[in-house]
């Protein structure tokens, strides 16, 4: 079986994020980048699924030269080969032109299934692997906690608001992962030896053949706006204090 | 038999060597000593097999000296022994009597072949006296140690409530008793020959066989001669066995302890040695029998079972699966299964030619033989190993399983795997952004060596100072001081990383080699030279095992500074600080680096501070249960460590529990609030102590004086 799973490098979650003065995006110095969480429990579904039904574990991956650390990472936890898009026209490229370039890549793969994060927890788009499924022109299981797979189809569930949806799909599909699919492998330290031999393809979007001018743009990033300082009520009466906090509440919070 | 008027001469006292035990006895005796001496040397040839059967090399002959010294001390003297009294009493009763005796009986056999010109006279009578006394010792010891297998059992001579004594250790214990009881008897017989009838009236001296004499009066003096011969036998005999039966019982460790005690790791205490070939290597860590070193599996055999290191283990006492002696007599079995195995193999394959076909076992170390459970239960305290008397190496063996479930397998607690990857993505296990790391000390204004490098001493935070709200505390606790006194001193900011001793020590050597060479090159590229640590891990770390990677630093703990500068004058301690306060010593500060003194000269430097001592203290102390990764695991089986360490402070009346290690701090603090005693109990770092006492928190802290 052909396994597919698409990363994305992002942030460590504890990361300070300042905004660059220009608000064309974050200013990147002293980040630790790490692989997307949700992806992570891709890539772990992506090698049980091996394990079970033997196969191979195809890592793909669209970001600038750093990324190439996450699709090791992937490989240490015992996938076995990678492919980088890696394109200065590409970075920071949206959503679609990702998926695109990420269509591009496994098209070639044969894939019967292909598991991607059910967003990136940077710019939590959430729109990647949808518009991958439909590029591919193959049916998508988002937002998916638990996974079988029999007589060549698979059976997904996918909690929604006060149930859960039990959705079957023909292969070859695309399924987003969620927190709570499985809890990923802390890769072992002879797989992060063998993670550094495992053949990794750089493509770049010429090669692929895709369109690099992105249909989204981000016009401007803003860090939010600083918190108005909290109010101490000075005094010494309490009945006065609380007539203060009362009005206060009401005029100016208008919460009561 | 009698010997005419000479040897009734004052001066003459003496006895007959071989008395009553005609030709051709000796030679029966030589024939008989060759046989068991064979046995005995057979019986340890098999063993020598089985040692150096499996095992991977390692060198403990280096300083030949220093071993010897070891061995003096703790095999001749058995000065460890003591580390449990009754025990020690009993052994050394059993050990120093027998030596004596043996001594003895040398003397026997040289005044019979060769003649000892002082064997007479006052010489005679003291020896006869010195060995009535220690064959008494033999017997007292003897029975003091039935009477604490079989009647009082100790906890610490079995598993979780049930004995585990073997019908060996009644033989043996039976076979000495019965060796002293029958020379005392043949002694006994012969006394009341030569006595009653030679008129040898110096026989007084040997008091027990003088008074045994007593027994047979009115009985014929051939029939006494004729029974006199039988025990002599039945004597000679019981001897044989004992030789004989050495090297198949646990009368081995008269062998096997002293070559261990000989060969124990002079290396510093807590040492481990670093896995230097992560690129070469195919396995890491030990998961199977055959990946220990010689020494370790040597330890297993050297094991007497005496229980010292389950004793005081906080993972046993806190009623979890592990104990320090089922799991070293665990490996042991293990071996004496396997080896066997292996050497029939080998046998096979040199007679048939070809590779020896060795199955593989039938029960995996890691899981069968070893509960992961055990293996994870271990705070490293090192309890097992400061209070073993054969110096067994109980804590390595746990951390080189750990490497291997942790870096082959990667299969360990969900807990720790999410610590480990705080600390490989923000270098500190609870996971915060870096960039806070040194936020602790904004307001008090401590410079990091980016600013002003040229300072005397590196005070190396730590993760738990900076990050931890009550760390956060005692680093600027222990920052102010500094500054009050004039100390020089930088902190690397929020360059700083963790110190990995949570990684080591749970297996993850890979990850905590990363983290110290990122620390060392820092360290280096600053020039640093002395280096403060507040947290204990980190100190050993930093002290013990940076070395290795390039990181020579002289490194103090702060109990060891804050000492210093009170007797030096430097700081004043001007508040009285009332309250009866108990030590709490941590592991890594007390038993990995002997540091006792300091922190308690500290405390009792401070005004009003009364001192009380837990029952469990020094190189006795309990754990707080935080050590060896287990501050980032969930304690899951049987009783909370760190709560039962709070109620050992609360039965010594303290209303303080003073530590001098974060880890520690949390433990006991969170201790006190499951046992409800917030309102009458506290615990605080020395150097909180020592900053109120200073009363100097209204008034500025004086700037730090220029550097020396």
């Amino acid at each position: 079986m052909n396994i597919v799973a698409c990363v994305k490098q992002v942030p460590d979650t504890e990361a300070l994020i300042k905004v660059k003065p220009d608000g064309s995006g974050i200013d990147e110095g002293g980040i630790k980048w790490v692989m997307n969480p949700y992806d992570e429990y891709g890539v772990e579904e992506a090698l049980r699924l091996k394990e079970a039904k033997g196969g191979e574990v195809t890592i793909v991956s669209v970001g600038p030269a750093r990324a190439m650390e996450t699709i090791r990472t992937a490989l240490a936890m015992g996938a076995e080969k990678g492919v980088h898009v890696s394109d200065p026209l590409l970075d920071n490229t949206d959503a679609y032109t990702t998926a695109a370039a990420l269509a591009a890549v496994i098209k070639g793969l044969n894939p019967d299934i292909i598991f991607c994060g059910q967003r990136a927890i940077d710019d939590d788009s959430g729109q990647v692997g949808s518009i991958l499924a439909a590029i591919l022109g193959i049916p998508q299981v988002t937002i998916v906690t638990k996974l079988e797979m029999a007589d060549g189809k698979i059976k997904a569930i996918k909690p929604i608001e006060g149930a859960q949806l039990v959705i079957e799909s023909t292969l070859p599909c695309v399924i987003t992962t969620q927190k709570g699919l499985n809890e990923p492998r802390y890769a072992s330290l002879p797989g992060i030896m063998k993670a550094k031999k495992k053949p990794v393809d750089v493509k770049n979007a010429a090669a692929l053949g895709i369109a690099t001018e992105p249909k989204a743009k981000v016009a401007k990033m803003t860090p939010p706006p600083d918190r108005a300082p909290g109010k101490i009520i000075a005094g010494d009466d309490p009945a006065a204090k609380a007539a203060e906090l009362v009005r206060l509440l009401r005029e100016e919070a208008k919460v009561i | 038999m009698t010997h005419g008027g000479d040897i009734l001469k004052v001066g003459n006292e003496g006895r007959e060597v071989f008395w009553n035990a005609p030709f051709p006895t000796e030679p029966i005796l030589f024939l008989f000593t060759a046989i068991v001496l064979a046995i005995a040397a057979y019986g340890v040839y098999l063993r020598w097999q089985m040692w150096t059967a499996i095992g991977k090399p390692e060198d403990r002959t280096d300083q030949p000296k220093e071993r010897i010294r070891s061995l003096i001390i703790n095999g001749l003297f058995q000065v460890r022994t003591f580390r449990e009294y009754y025990a020690g009493i009993f052994h050394s009763l059993i050990f120093f009597g027998f030596f004596v005796l043996i001594f003895g009986a040398a003397v026997d056999a040289t005044q019979f072949h060769i003649g000892l010109p002082f064997f007479h006279g006052k010489f005679y009578l003291w020896f006869s006296l010195l060995m009535e006394i220690f064959g008494l010792a033999v017997l007292a010891g003897v029975v003091m140690a039935l009477v604490r297998r079989y009647v009082l059992k100790p906890d610490l001579l079995g598993y979780q409530g049930k004995p585990d004594n073997t019908f060996d250790d009644a033989v043996v214990l039976i076979l000495i008793g019965a060796i002293i009881v029958t020379g005392f008897i043949i002694e006994s017989l012969r006394i009341y020959v030569n006595y009653n009838l030679d008129g040898y009236t110096w026989e007084v001296w040997s008091f027990v066989g003088f008074a045994l004499s007593h027994i047979y009066t009115g009985i014929s003096y051939d029939s006494v001669r004729m029974a006199h011969k039988v025990m002599w036998w039945t004597h000679s005999f019981l001897t044989f066995a004992f030789i004989a039966y050495l090297p198949w019982s646990r009368l081995m460790h008269i062998i096997t302890s002293p070559v261990n005690q000989y060969m124990k790791s002079l290396k510093p205490k807590g040492y481990l040695e670093p896995i230097r070939d992560f690129e070469t290597a195919e396995t890491f860590g030990v998961g199977k029998l055959e990946a220990f070193t010689w020494k370790q599996i040597f330890d297993s055999d050297a094991c007497t079972r005496c229980g010292r290191c389950q004793d005081g283990c906080p993972a046993y006492l806190s009623k979890k699966p592990l104990s320090p002696k089922k799991l070293v007599q665990d490996i042991k079995t293990h071996w004496e299964d396997r080896v066997k195995i292996v050497l029939a193999a080998r046998k096979l394959a040199k007679e048939k030619g070809g590779e020896p076909e060795i199955p593989p076992p039938d029960k995996a170390l890691l899981g069968d033989v070893i509960d992961m459970h055990e293996l994870w239960a271990c705070t490293n305290c090192m309890y097992c190993m400061e209070n073993c008397p054969v110096y067994v190496e109980h804590v390595p063996k746990i951390i080189s399983m750990r490497q291997c479930k942790v870096l082959m397998d990667a299969e360990f607690s969900p807990e720790l795997q999410l610590t480990y990857r705080n600390m490989e993505n923000n270098s500190n296990p609870w996971g915060i952004g870096g960039h806070l790391r040194a936020d602790w000390a904004k307001e008090i204004g401590v410079k990091t060596l980016a600013e002003d490098p040229n300072v005397e001493y590196l005070f190396y935070v730590g993760c738990s100072g900076s990050f931890d709200d009550r760390g956060k505390k005692v680093s600027v606790a222990f920052a102010k001081i500094l500054k009050a006194a004039g100390v020089s001193f930088g902190i690397l900011g929020t360059e700083e990383g963790c110190c990995g001793d949570s990684a080591m020590r749970g297996g993850n050597e890979y990850l905590y080699q990363s983290l110290a060479q990122a620390n060392i090159e820092l360290m280096n590229g600053y020039g640093v030279k002395k280096i403060i640590c507040t947290c204990p891990h980190g100190y050993n770390a930093l002290k013990k095992d940076y070395p290795h990677f390039g990181g020579n630093f002289e490194v103090y703990h702060h109990s060891e500074i804050l000492a210093d500068l009170i007797a030096g004058g430097r700081i004043r301690l001007k508040k009285a600080v009332s309250s009866l306060c108990t030590y709490h010593d941590s592991c890594f500060l007390g038993r990995y680096n002997d540091i006792y003194e300091q922190p308690r000269k500290v405390l009792s430097a401070v005004p009003g501070v009364r001192m009380v001592e837990m029952k469990r203290n020094l190189e006795k102390s309990f754990c707080c249960g935080a050590g060896g990764g287990r501050m980032w695991m969930e304690e899951d089986i049987g009783e909370r460590i760190n709560d039962m360490r709070t109620d050992q402070a609360i039965e010594a009346g303290a209303e303080t529990i003073a530590v001098a290690c974060p880890f520690c701090l949390t433990m006991m603090a969170d201790g006190i609030k499951d046992r409800a005693m917030e309102e009458k109990m506290k615990s605080l770092d020395i150097a909180e102590i020592v900053w109120d006492a200073m009363d100097l928190e209204e008034a500025q802290a004086a700037p730090a004086a220029p550097s020396e």
